[in-house]
């Protein structure tokens, strides 16, 4: 299977058609770690979103006034999109992001080359945009969910 | 393309933070999941919101299984 047709299984470019995919892939750039290793740490400025292509990582909330604690919120494994709180709201990153499988790649995207996309193709930029607000609605929802 | 369950796994009792995964098939009532290095064993699935395209969207909860 080519880059493409991994990204159309891809909640975040569902309902791009086979040239918009290309494009997208075309400012896709692999990364690989490995256990322990950490891709994004809270606080710190972020201009790239990740894309899980295989393995698991947790999303830990580092220590705070009210949460004296780190504490994992979530893992997330193939398929899920992070970082994309920053990429959209240039704010810092919100949480560190650890591979806890033995092996993870991850699709990363960079701002600019995303944010260029989306403005010069508008249909690509809408259904992203969507789904990136649909992504977000999903992880409030499990989010209020845990301890029900 | 093939169907994408995208899933909302909820861990009842217990410490696990839970997870999002893409699974190829829809989870069902009494199979056995492993979250990491975890297995659990799957009590209760829900539709969280309507299908988009090829994806659907469940919340799975989950226990540790009887021994």
């Amino acid at each position: 299977m080519n880059l493409p047709e991994i990204l159309s299984q891809v909640e975040l470019f569902e309902g791009l058609n086979r040239d918009e995919l290309e494009n997208i892939a075309s400012i896709c750039k692999e990364q690989s770690f490995r256990s322990g290793d950490v891709v994004t740490r809270q606080g710190e400025t972020g201009d790239q979103l990740f894309v899980i292509w295989d393995g698991l990582v947790e999303v830990v909330h580092e220590e705070a006034p009210h949460d004296p604690a780190p504490r994992t919120v979530v893992n997330l494994g193939q398929g899920q999109v992070f970082g994309e709180m920053a990429l959209v709201d240039y704010g810092p990153r919100s949480a560190t992001i650890r591979v806890i499988s033995d092996r993870a790649t991850v699709q990363a995207i960079q701002r600019d080359a995303f944010m260029e996309l989306c403005e010069s193709q508008t249909h690509l930029g809408y259904v992203v945009m969507r789904n990136i607000a649909a992504d977000l609605s999903f992880k409030l929802r499990h989010q209020h969910l845990v301890g029900r | 393309m093939t169907a994408v369950y995208k899933v909302s796994y909820v861990v009842r009792g217990g410490t696990h933070p839970g997870a999002i995964l893409n699974e190829e098939k829809r989870p069902q009532v009494g199979q056995r999941v492993k979250l990491g290095a975890q297995e659990f064993e799957v009590v209760e699935v829900v539709d969280l919101m309507p299908a988009r395209g090829d994806f659907s969207f469940l919340h799975v909860t989950l226990q540790s299984p009887k021994k």
